[in-house]
């Protein structure tokens, strides 16, 4: 009975209700689409770094980690990627040659980052060949020795265009010194304004020829079929392949890891905020309340309800009042997320900044099952919490004096 | 046999500055099945009396004994639970709950007492067919007239079987048909069940149905008069 009291209490003064579970609905779905733009925005940036960049896990020779020369390579590359290529949940894997150097156009030159790739390979690691548009060429087009795929940032500041000539120059694995022109056949547009302007992709075997000999493997890239499986997969890599020093994409990039674990806090830091707000003006609602129902609460007390029934009560209305608008923000925020989750929220208007922060125009928001649960004890817990200041006040009431107040 | 018993009942307000005594040394017993009027002249301490009867106010000096129970030394938590079983209250302003149904409104004393549905439902039909509102049953009290609001609170005040009912200046909101109405219910309740009901009141109407009329002034009894 006091279940259906506290209900049909929430109902006497409809006008007061609606404005609180309306206050506390726009409050939620403001917050919940914050939070999901922020999520949205930083798995893109992770998902974009993991997919274009630097893929799950990566195997060094553990010299070339403390000391980037190309003479620190893997040895026995083939027989570790073999190994690899075996083990359940491993999704793909290709071997890159890195070389630092400079690339040099008639008009402009610049240091570079130069990636030995196997073309067909790389693709099925990394998505570097869909950030290439129809009209920019494509990735390794044909057989013809020396292609390039630069960024396209790169690109303007070589001022180069497709088919131009740009000459690389770089250090190969015995120390000498390297020249060789290669044609551009692809420039790429990642979200990443840093990648596009300092990565350069050739073919390894190009710089085999170029160095007369084998180029060697500094690094290895792995995809998983599930990200989650990692932390299973690497340390058994690692036991596996003591020469070698096997990192996941956190240990690669730890400010993307940062990042990640920052907005994980961050994203219920927002929500405890809206609702630390929000409890001010419930609270304010439920003194109004039992200050307008002294004489009830006399009465109830008078012929018998007890204190903790009278708790109960005030309780209860603020948690259904606090809980209907939660549920109903819930709602809408899952529906508006689900929506621009779809469509993509456009902000080419700050493309720029996006871009040297390494994201997409085009932001979806996302927002994980467990925070929804996690959402839904925060509401709980801010209706029991906003309840205990009226729920008092309540309790301090004198049946005697409480029930002749007009 | 006494069910009531109040020895040397005193209250003072402002004991501190100006004492006022509300009460002031009453030595009075009610018996079962009585139909007593507590009359007299505002502030002569009519309301005080009711409230210390009902264990809503605590007194300066003096005891009061329900059957075997010295309500003056029960603690804060043990009078409410002793007001659900024991004692009835009928307000002047009615003081239903508006969101529940007359049905409701005399069920959930029930309810805070422990009885079961069945038993619930049955009693409350027979209390609200008593006060002549059994086709109002799924009613608020918005939607009733002030005399049916009022035997609605009797029908509550009824619930919980309690000793006595105590009903402050119940008629004083009625018209005179609803409170000849009210009244007539109430006198039938102490006829025929040997229900006790204790008022205070002003109201002639009350006075002349009672069976015994009690006079307070400045806190004292200066008339105990039962009729025949």
């Amino acid at each position: 009975m006091i279940f259906l009291i506290a209900f049909k209490n929430i109902w006497r003064n409809k006008a007061r209700s609606l404005i609180v579970i309306t206050a506390v609905t726009l409050g939620l779905t403001g917050g919940l689409i914050a939070v999901a733009v922020m999520t949205g925005l930083v798995e893109q940036k992770v998902r974009s770094v993991i997919n274009t960049e630097i893929s799950h896990l990566q195997i060094h020779s553990p010299s070339y980690l403390k000391n980037s020369e190309p003479r620190f390579v893997i040895h026995e590359p083939e027989k570790v990627m073999q190994f690899i290529s075996q083990i359940p949940g491993v999704k793909s894997v290709c071997e890159r040659t890195l070389l630092t150097g400079m690339a040099a156009s008639p008009n402009s030159a610049a240091g570079v980052r130069i990636l030995g790739v196997d073309p067909p390979r790389e693709k099925t690691v990394t998505n570097l060949y869909s950030s290439i548009p129809d009209s920019s060429g494509g990735w390794f087009t044909g057989s013809r020795k020396n292609q390039v795929v630069i960024g396209h940032k790169l690109a303007e500041k070589l001022k180069v265009r497709l088919k131009s000539k740009i000459v690389l120059r770089f250090q190969g694995t015995d120390g000498n010194l390297y020249e060789a022109a290669f044609s551009i056949t692809g420039i790429f547009g990642t979200a990443s304004s840093v990648f596009d302007e300092t990565s350069v992709f050739v073919k390894k075997t190009d710089l085999d020829v170029i160095t007369g000999g084998e180029s060697g493997i500094h690094e290895i890239a792995v995809m998983m079929k599930d990200i989650s499986s990692i932390p299973l997969i690497q340390p058994q890599l690692k036991r596996s392949l003591p020469g070698c020093d096997v990192q996941n994409w956190i240990e690669i990039k730890p400010e993307m890891g940062l990042l990640t674990s920052v907005i994980a806090v961050e994203v219920y830091v927002i929500l405890g905020i809206i609702l630390f707000a929000l409890a001010f003006g419930i609270v304010n609602t439920m003194l109004m309340i039992v200050f307008e129902r002294t004489r009830e609460l006399g009465m109830l007390m008078a012929v018998g309800m007890s204190k903790a029934r009278v708790f109960n009560m005030i309780m209860l209305e603020t948690v259904f009042l606090t809980f209907i608008g939660g549920v109903t923000g819930m709602a809408l925020g899952a529906g508006l997320i689900a929506f621009l989750g779809h469509h993509g929220i456009d902000l080419s208007v700050v493309s720029k900044g996006l871009s040297a922060y390494g994201v997409d125009t085009k932001i979806y928001p996302i927002i994980t099952k467990a925070f929804y649960i996690n959402l839904t004890i925060m509401i709980l817990s801010t209706g029991v919490l906003s309840a205990i200041m009226p729920a008092r006040k309540a309790l301090k009431l004198k049946p005697v004096e409480a029930i002749r107040i007009e | 046999m006494n069910i009531i018993e109040i020895r040397n009942l005193s209250k003072i307000y402002d004991e501190k500055t100006v004492p006022v005594y509300a009460l002031n040394g009453v030595d009075l017993a009610f018996k079962e099945g009585e139909f007593t009027c507590i009359v007299g002249p505002s502030g002569s301490g009519k309301t005080t009396m009711l409230n210390m009867l009902g264990g809503l106010d605590s007194p300066s000096a003096g005891g009061i004994r329900i059957g075997d129970t010295d309500i003056t030394s029960l603690r804060s938590r043990q009078l409410i639970d002793f007001r659900l079983r024991n004692i009835g209250f009928v307000f002047q302003s009615f003081n239903l709950i508006p969101v529940l149904t007359a049905k409701e409104n005399v069920e959930f004393i029930m309810q805070m007492q422990g009885i079961k549905k069945d038993q619930r439902d049955k009693r409350t039909m027979e209390l609200l067919n008593a006060v002549g509102l059994a086709d109002k049953v799924n009613t608020r009290p918005g939607k009733l007239s002030g005399g049916q609001q009022q035997r609605v609170a009797v029908a509550r005040a009824l619930a919980s079987k309690p000793r006595f009912i105590l009903a402050d200046e119940p008629t004083a909101n009625l018209d005179s048909k609803s409170a000849e109405n009210l009244l007539e219910i109430m006198e039938k309740l102490n006829r025929e069940e040997n229900i006790t009901f204790i008022f205070s009141t002003h109201d002639a109407r009350v006075v002349a149905k009672a069976r015994r009329v009690v006079t307070l002034e400045d806190g004292r009894i200066v008339a105990d008069v039962s009729k025949n």
